[in-house]
């Protein structure tokens, strides 16, 4: 590490110095922090900047306060330091900023009360900007990340921007511009690694030789691949990542320029990537991408992702502007397959963004501001009930002669110095909420969140807080200076004037603020309720299949060791007539996709005897291939004619079975049974059977029609086995692995898993989503309880003199909780009605955060809103029990 | 005029270290011999202090580079100091005359 990433961070450093006022303090001090930083940083370097910015702050405001406290000028007159001289605007300044220092510092615990809300609203945005920051605005850390673009081949609704262009057009693309240089496609590759250890499944990419001098990154040994093995047959070489090199190869260098064995054919590695280098989405190795004849002319399967680098002096602009045209090129040249497909150019950040993160991010941008906007009531309430009982002292100096504009600047002033104090406090309350995020991330998903690792509180945060901090000072502390800034001068002087303190229009506004506090946790909560429903609905709802006892595994057949249909089949066979002898296991099916995987295969449909009626938008169904046990396997009922049997060969009957779904779709009132249905460009195939939907996956895909066919008349490359066994399926784990040794001790297995696990981890991430939801739905309800409870007491207390005097008339206990009950019931149903509107009216900002899983439900609304009336009735009790308790002889002489 | 503890306790730590007293290795001290956390906002307010009323005189070191450049600030104890520790200390002698035997455990 150089010396110079052991200075301190730089707006700490500064902000610090403008709280000392001698060069020689300034000095000191800082040179005193900066070299305990930098024994610090050597250690640990994130840490050591927290650890600076709390020194900083807190050095800073203790310094700031005993400057406050001290008699005004003294330190003026300090012998040893020359005093600070400003303009006579700063100096009044000066004078103001330490009047409402010393007013904070007179009330520590209304303070704390007051620094802890701001704290938690403006720690809650923090948190949620710091997850933007590094996730959306900068999740690359690559040198020159702003000259890198990715381009999308899409059509104008469609969101995708990875995985958009086909291979004829990348091509002609490529040839085309010259606004962008090493425009390079990325196909996904499985890879099956071989030799020296275990097989393993591993994370591939093929890529064209532009792929790392677009991106910027040069191997860290050996050599970048070269334009001429892109041809076929040329193709065999690759580039190792760091991370695999070091722990498969153990970091032997001499492995570049020798070969190792993928998909069952040797390649030769001619270089290693940099540390740390894993684009995209965690790749481990890469390959060239060579297209043969047939795959250069395809236009119509569209799945490489492009990436390119601007051409020096050129701009995101004229990249835009070159790729309209060419796009309208290709339109006109192809129109059968390119009409409507634009080409667009993104930043790299823009372009690898994950579509459901933008509605997620933005969720919870938006719960944060309420949580924030709930703080801002309450602080705004505290202020209020202290703007009261320092009404006498805002008289007296109004009445001799002090400006109004002066006293509301001397309060805005004091909210200012309240939210900047509180600033720390968010920091460590934002840095402890992403340290339990971070913590909370399986480890198999961090590779898909780009700058995920990047995540923490920075100078950026800080500055972020800070401003947001400015912000909600202006919010909370606006209404109450301008309040009291306009007391009724007279009748507040007159001595013992008890109306000083009440005030209808001040009342009013707190009754307001209380309303709107409800209002907007109504919302929040409503959220965190459907993100925990979506989350018990997706673990525990029917999935159309039955989930225990499910050992499940996936694997892929390379290219290399099965090239043909009858080795395939003759693997998958073998593999389940192995996994069926493991005792314990009742049923065993291998399948090309099973239920809750990761990915998905579709078709498009054409039945016989109905002709879409749209042909440019055909029906799909997703597309199952399987050996005959599945239906018993998962439990899927066959609910009309037969289910797969062992006479279904290669050679006879190419036959069906389609989901109930399908079934009502296409032949909604004739028997399906001896149907015809083609999927894809494949052969027909004969409806023999009909059975039960399943979920695939929450997001869209329920009960989606599905067409099965026989394995053994479509045997596909990659493919899941399940097994059901009688009693704990993971039990059957290392029995099912042995079996599947015997069959081919070359075949890597992975995600050897539970069925319940998979569904679990297939979670994730909205369980992340409601966790995160639930934090922000308990902050809104203690923070509104916590003003319900304030503003009972304080009205309480107001109306003591009232309720003596009401019980000397005759008004019982019950009377008295019964009207002060009334009154917080008035003000919370108030709240809850229009927070029950604000809920359906964000409704779909929650179920696009919620990626679709759930609509907003009236009935959740409704129990939500029950929920809080309750509980804040439950906070205005407490008070009002306090009120009955009064003795009247003493309330009455309170006068 | 009397010494407040923190001041005391400031002012014996500087003494100690002689030669070598900036604020680094007197909070070091101070925490090493009293065993008591000091915060850095509070010892620069009493070091300030202090200074203000003549008991402690400073001087500033060369330019250092392990400090991004910046001086140290070195702390005398004046003699006008050692009076004051002096004084403190004979009226807590007086103070702990005699009672010594009631605090013993």
């Amino acid at each position: 590490m150089s010396s110079a990433s052991h200075s301190p961070p730089r707006p700490a450093e500064r902000l610090l110095a403008l709280a000392l006022r001698s060069d020689a303090q300034r000095e000191s001090v800082l040179g005193d922090l900066h070299e305990e930083y930098a024994a610090r940083a050597v250690s640990s370097g994130s840490r050591a900047a927290l650890w600076y910015w709390l020194q900083a702050l807190s050095i800073g405001l203790r310094l700031c306060a005993s400057a406050a406290l001290e008699p005004p000028g003294r330190s003026a007159n300090s012998a040893s330091s020359p005093p600070h001289r400003g303009d006579s605007l700063m100096r009044t300044l000066d004078v103001e900023v330490r009047h409402a220092l010393r007013a904070l510092i007179k009330r520590p615990a209304l303070t704390g009360i007051l620094v802890l809300t701001l704290a938690l609203g403006l720690g809650a945005n923090a948190a949620i900007f710091a997850l933007i920051d590094a996730l959306v605005l900068r999740p690359f850390t690559m040198d020159g990340v702003d000259q890198i673009v990715v381009l999308s081949h899409t059509r104008d609704n469609d969101i995708d921007r990875q995985e958009t262009v086909s291979p004829a057009d990348f091509l002609d693309i490529r040839a085309q511009t010259d606004v962008v240089e090493h425009l390079a496609a990325a196909e996904w590759w499985s890879v099956n690694l071989v030799g020296r250890d275990e097989p393993e499944a591993v994370l591939g990419f093929q890529v064209s030789a532009g792929f790392l001098p677009a991106l910027g990154v040069q191997p860290a040994r050996g050599r970048n691949f070269l334009p001429d093995e892109e041809t076929q047959g040329r193709h065999r070489r690759v580039i190792l990542g760091h991370g695999l090199w070091q722990r498969r190869f153990a970091g032997d260098p001499s492995i570049v320029g020798s070969a190792i064995q993928i998909n069952g054919a040797p390649y030769d590695v001619v270089g290693i990537a940099p540390e740390g280098f894993d684009f995209p989405w965690g790749a481990q190795l890469w390959a060239p991408l060579s297209f043969d004849a047939e795959a250069a002319a395809r236009r119509r399967s569209r799945y490489l992702t492009l990436v390119g680098r601007l051409a020096p002096g050129r701009t995101l602009d004229d990249a835009r502007a070159q790729m309209a045209v060419i796009g309208a090129r290709l339109e006109e040249q192809h129109p059968d397959t390119n009409r409507g497909y634009h080409i667009r150019v993104h930043t790299l950040a823009q372009g690898m963004l994950d579509v459901g993160l933008g509605p997620i991010l933005s969720l919870w941008q938006a719960s944060a501001i309420f949580v924030l906007l709930i703080a801002c009531a309450n602080v705004a309430n505290l202020l209020l009930a202290r703007g009261a009982e320092r009404q006498r002292e805002m008289a007296v100096r109004l009445a001799i002669g002090a400006s109004r504009s002066r006293v509301v600047r001397e309060l805005l002033i004091e909210s200012t110095i309240l939210a900047l104090v509180s600033v720390p406090a968010a920091l460590a309350v934002a840095h402890v909420s992403l340290g339990v995020l971070r913590g909370a991330m399986p480890p198999k998903l961090v590779p898909f969140v780009a700058g995920w690792h990047s995540i923490d509180v920075d100078g950026r945060l800080f500055l972020f807080t800070a401003s947001l901090a400015v912000a909600a000072a202006l919010v909370f502390g606006l209404v109450p200076a301008i309040q009291a800034a306009r007391p009724r001068l007279a009748e507040s002087l007159k001595e013992g004037g008890r109306s000083a303190t009440t005030g209808a229009s001040r009342l009013r506004l707190r009754r307001g603020l209380v309303i709107g506090e409800v209002a907007l946790a109504l919302p929040l909560l409503v959220g965190c309720g459907l993100s925990i429903l979506s989350v018990q609905r997706f673990l525990n709802g029917p999935q159309g299949y039955n989930v225990d006892g499910l050992l499940t595994m996936q694997l892929v057949l390379s290219e290399g060791s099965y090239p043909e249909e009858a080795a395939r089949r003759r693997f998958a066979e073998r593999a389940v007539e192995q996994l069926q002898s493991i005792p314990g296991a009742l049923h065993a099916a291998a399948v090309n996709i099973m239920p809750a995987a990761g990915g998905n295969s579709t078709r498009t449909i054409e039945i016989d005897g109905r002709p879409n009626p749209d042909p440019a938008n055909p029906p799909a169904a997703d597309y199952r291939t399987a050996t005959p046990g599945i239906f018993e396997t998962l439990g899927i009922p066959i609910l009309a004619g037969r289910g797969f049997t062992e006479a279904d060969r290669e050679d006879g009957q190419q036959v069906a079975i389609v989901s109930q779904s399908f079934a009502q779709r296409h032949w909604p009132d004739v028997d399906p049974l001896g149907k015809q249905v083609q999927p894809g460009t494949g052969p027909w195939l004969t409806v023999v059977g009909v059975c039960g939907d399943v979920i695939h996956n929450w997001f869209g895909r329920r009960n989606y029609p599905t067409v099965y066919r026989p394995l053994a008349q479509a045997p596909p490359s990659s493919m899941a086995l399940l097994i059901r066994g009688s009693g704990d399926p993971a039990a059957l784990a290392g029995e099912a692995r042995r079996a599947i040794r015997a069959v081919d001790p070359a075949q890597p297995l992975f995600e050897v898993m539970v069925m319940t696990e998979v569904l679990r981890e297939r979670t994730t991430g909205v369980r992340y989503v409601a966790a995160i939801m639930t934090a922000f739905g308990g902050l809104a309800l203690l923070l509104a309880v916590i003003g319900v409870y304030g503003i009972m007491t304080f009205m309480v207390t107001q109306r003591t003199h009232e309720i003596g005097v009401r019980m000397a008339l005759g008004a019982t206990r019950r009377d008295v909780v019964r009207l002060a009950v009334g009154q917080t019931s008035r003000l919370t149903l108030i709240g809850a009605a229009i927070g029950v509107v604000l809920s359906v009216a964000l409704g779909r900002i929650v179920e696009a955060g919620l990626l679709g899983i759930i609509s907003s439900d009236l009935r959740v609304v409704a129990v939500v809103a029950g929920t809080l009336v309750t509980v804040a009735l439950a906070a205005g009790y407490i008070p009002a029990r306090r009120a009955a308790a009064i003795d009247p002889v003493i309330a009455l002489r309170a006068e | 005029m009397y010494l407040g503890e923190f001041e005391q306790v400031v002012l014996l730590a500087a003494l100690r270290l002689g030669d070598d007293a900036y604020a680094i290795p007197i909070r070091e001290e101070i925490e090493r011999r009293t065993g008591r956390t000091v915060a850095r906002g509070a010892l620069y307010t009493a070091l300030e202090r202090l200074e203000e009323k003549r008991y402690l005189r400073s001087r500033m070191s060369t330019p250092l580079p392990e400090r991004g450049g910046r001086s140290r600030r070195y702390f005398t104890v004046t003699p006008a100091g050692v009076v004051a520790l002096r004084h403190s200390r004979s009226s807590l002698l007086n103070l702990w005359q005699g009672i010594e035997r009631l605090l013993e455990p």
